[in-house]
């Protein structure tokens, strides 16, 4: 399979290990990505007062996604959704399309776009996924964090369930890691509050460490550079602010299946990540035991009732 | 207590002119954007469904400098689950673009930070098509907080760079004169 590939702003910068593993793991899937050439900024959600402007950003990138012939895929849930918007914009909105052809003298007839993770689940599919992994990440017990933009609003993101989307839980499964319930999975990190109103963005993003910590998880799984921006590269600030420790390792999905993958840690980039990950890359394949003593126990406890 | 003399009867039709904001008519009041929002849990004083009613009796001046307004974390929950399609985060977004041109006009002041970071980041994507995060947030840090509160951030800065993800220098894209003319074409309107 051969792919367009918009990388985004943040992967060539604080999402690094996110760009680093989504190329070996495509790599390793058969997949071949193809990055479009002179790409621009999306607008992200600074644009959010100009739809205009925010959609025209993004429109650029599809005109050159088009020029390869090629679906995109993005590994960027605000890209994705930035990209999406202005190809649907593009499409049906005459007034609007015309401004932006004006604007780069060209033709648009529309470009296929996915993020990462549908391409994954449901294009390649988590079972053949799965058939590429040599080792059992058993000992991970993970909690699938999805945001906000990866599946919704669900005009633009239509390849899971807005409110209780599984997918992701159920490639974390494949690997032999646990995945636990998580009712924040789809809960807002608070990320676009960062810079303007970080106490908020803060407790935001506690509530979500809060409830995988109490549920014993020992890390959570991303599939977005901002929710990773806030859960990793902040853990340390939220901790300074709210006078706790969190100490929760925070992977991208493409972290996390590489490892499945038998990918090296160099090659996936797990140093990048601001919160050490060592430690539960150092717990896989340790759980079994202490699963056994707990089922003994909680047989001895039937016995004696 | 709202004064139907000062109200403003035309303020749900310049909403609607506006990109994003076409359907605020459709409102019912139900309350579904308010239940669900994240930020309204944590700080009772953002309310989506007011600032929609607000908006629709045309207590303009009240909507435009409500500083709650800038609270919004653009989540998409309250877009997702509304039964009339308000599309209320990009309605909220709207209601910015209006109070940021009424702020610029001088008839208004905004307290809030947000759009300063939003604008700053446009305009660094104006010039370079791409985000300049270093320069953005340095900048954003030293009007909001001072040199002593920008200093405070640089051990983070120092840790991002050192792990080679963060770059002191902006990244050119070829095509900075396509983006121009993109801001062009948008901006007339």
């Amino acid at each position: 399979m051969k792919l367009a590939y918009y990388p985004g702003c943040t992967l060539h910068g604080t999402a690094r290990e996110y760009d680093a593993s989504t190329k070996a793991v495509c790599k390793a899937s058969g997949i071949d990505l193809v990055e479009i050439e002179d790409w621009n900024c999306c607008g992200a959600l600074e644009a959010i007062f100009d739809k205009e402007l925010s959609m025209g950003l993004s429109a650029r990138n599809n005109f050159k996604a088009q020029k390869t012939g090629l679906d995109l895929v993005i590994p960027c849930s605000i890209c994705s959704h930035n990209l999406s918007r202005a190809d649907t914009a593009m499409k049906k909105d005459e007034a609007f399309r015309t401004k932006i052809e004006r604007a780069l003298g060209e033709k648009y007839n529309g470009v296929k776009i996915k993020h990462l993770l549908d391409v994954m689940v449901n294009d390649i599919g988590t079972e053949a996924i799965s058939g590429k992994f040599t080792r059992s990440l058993k000992g991970i017990k993970a909690v699938a964090y999805y945001g906000c933009l990866l599946v919704r609003p669900s005009e633009v993101s239509k390849f899971d369930n807005p409110e209780n989307p599984m997918s992701l839980d159920n490639l974390i499964r494949s690997t032999g890691a646990d995945c636990l319930p998580f009712t924040q999975k789809t809960k807002c990190c608070g990320g676009n509050l960062l810079m303007s109103k970080q106490d908020y963005a803060f407790i935001l993003t506690k509530k979500l460490f809060d409830e995988a910590k109490a549920i014993g998880a020992n890390c959570i799984v991303v599939a977005c550079p901002m929710c990773h921006m806030l859960l990793d590269g902040q853990q340390t600030m939220i901790e300074k602010a709210h006078n706790t420790v969190i100490d929760m390792p925070v992977l991208y999905f493409t972290q996390l299946i590489g490892l499945a993958m038998g990918l090296g840690e160099k090659e996936l980039e797990l140093d990048k990540n601001m919160v050490p990950a060592s430690k539960l890359i150092g717990s896989i394949g340790k759980e079994a035991k202490v699963e056994v003593k707990a089922a003994g126990k909680a047989q001895g406890a039937e016995a004696a009732e | 207590m709202i004064k139907s003399s000062e109200l403003d009867p035309n303020f749900k039709y310049e909403i609607a002119k506006e990109p994003g904001g076409e359907n605020i008519m459709k409102c019912f009041n139900c309350t579904g954007c308010t239940v669900g929002c994240p930020v309204t849990e944590i700080d009772k004083s953002y309310n989506p469904r007011k600032i929609l009613r607000k908006a629709l009796l045309g207590m303009r001046k009240e909507v435009l400098s409500d500083d709650s307004m800038w609270y919004c974390a653009s989540c998409y929950i309250c877009f997702e689950r509304c039964p009339q399609d308000v599309k209320i985060t990009e309605v909220i977004g709207a209601i910015r673009a209006i109070a940021q041109r009424e702020a610029k006009a001088g008839k208004i002041k905004i307290g809030n930070n947000k759009p300063l970071f939003d604008n700053l980041f446009i305009d660094s994507v104006k010039s370079n098509g791409k985000w300049y995060e270093a320069g953005v947030s340095g900048t954003f840090m030293l009007k909001t907080k001072g040199i002593g509160g920008a200093i405070g951030y640089a051990p983070m800065g120092l840790e991002l760079f050192k792990k080679g993800k963060l770059s002191i220098l902006p990244h050119k894209i070829k095509g900075t004169n396509e983006i121009k003319r993109i801001f062009e074409e948008v901006e007339k309107k």
